[in-house]
């Protein structure tokens, strides 16, 4: 394969009952349809283990992430799906990411569209960005959503376990807490939403390196996602 | 038990394209940082962690 290819592992986090789709080429020209190199899939449990690694054509414009881990024998109620992306960089001309719809099969919730995370790549050297992206932050909206919040955290490394500290703010408090991941470990940490009667205003994540993470926020009665979002890097 | 030795053809770094093989190789021939790799860590920073891993297991000094 050749060096001069890109490279991206992005990974998001599929819940059961749920419809997650994955785009993982936006096509702009029917006539120059852009393809992956090559697309190498994980799927793992919450402790970092991989349950299964299903091949998929890296020329398919849409993956069903619903499809991928129902394959999947005893899969949990959750798992942490990777897409180890190689590219030519023409077809990601800026920051390269894969985009995604998720929704609940039967909740009457709108359908969410997200960017996927990406964990190991996503800023290329060539076009030299520089803003760091392990410290990241959430605002939320003023008016609450009647939802449990939380954070979704994934560790994309090899080798290497993390620790994080998740900071939420409610007026002049806040709450931190430490986690620790294990190499393609992840965990959802959950986000009061209410403190000494102040909403939950804004939340930190702070590691060593970027992690995968994704704002959450569930329905109350069903708990179907109904934020599913990235947070934004700290500093510009 | 020790961790099993990185393989040299994994790629450690996905923005500089620094594979696990050229960085133990410039660790022993006290080449690291390479010249045309020093973003290596600095950019998504999503390697970091396995960088200075790799960095300590190969006898460098873990920075970056």
């Amino acid at each position: 394969m050749s060096s001069n290819l890109g490279a991206l592992l992005s990974a998001t986090f599929y819940e059961r009952g749920d419809e997650h789709l994955v785009e993982v080429i936006h096509q702009r020209d029917a006539a120059r349809y852009r393809r992956l190199a090559s697309l190498d899939i994980g799927v793992w449990d919450e402790a970092g283990t991989r349950l299964a690694a299903p091949a998929v054509d890296a020329g398919r414009e849409i993956l069903d992430v619903e499809a991928l881990v129902a394959a999947v024998p005893g899969a949990p109620a959750r798992v942490m799906v990777t897409f180890d992306a190689r590219y030519d960089p023409a077809i990601f001309p800026y920051r390269p990411h894969h985009y995604a719809y998720l929704h609940r099969r039967g909740s009457p919730a709108p359908a969410l569209y997200y960017a996927v995370n990406a964990g190991l790549g996503g800023v290329p050297d060539r076009i030299g960005a520089t803003a760091i992206n392990n410290f990241e932050t959430y605002v939320f909206r003023r008016r609450p959503l009647a939802e449990r919040y939380s954070l979704l955290l994934g560790c994309l490394s090899r080798w290497a376990p993390v620790e994080a500290t998740i900071t939420a703010h409610y007026g002049e408090a806040r709450l931190a807490r430490e986690v620790r991941l294990a190499p393609r470990a992840h965990v959802e940490v959950p986000l009061a939403a209410e403190h000494e009667g102040h909403r939950l205003a804004r939340v930190e994540l702070k590691a060593l390196f970027r992690l995968v993470a994704y704002v959450v926020g569930r329905a109350e009665a069903g708990g179907e996602l109904v934020l599913f979002d990235h947070l934004f890097t700290y500093f510009k | 038990m020790s961790a099993p030795e990185p393989a040299d053809d994994l790629l450690l770094c996905y923005c500089t394209g620094l594979t696990v093989g050229e960085l133990r190789r410039a660790c022993a021939q006290g080449r690291w940082p390479l010249a045309d790799k020093d973003a290596t860590g600095k950019l998504c920073t999503g390697c970091v962690g396995d960088l200075l891993y790799c960095l300590r297991r190969f006898g460098a000094e873990p920075r970056i």
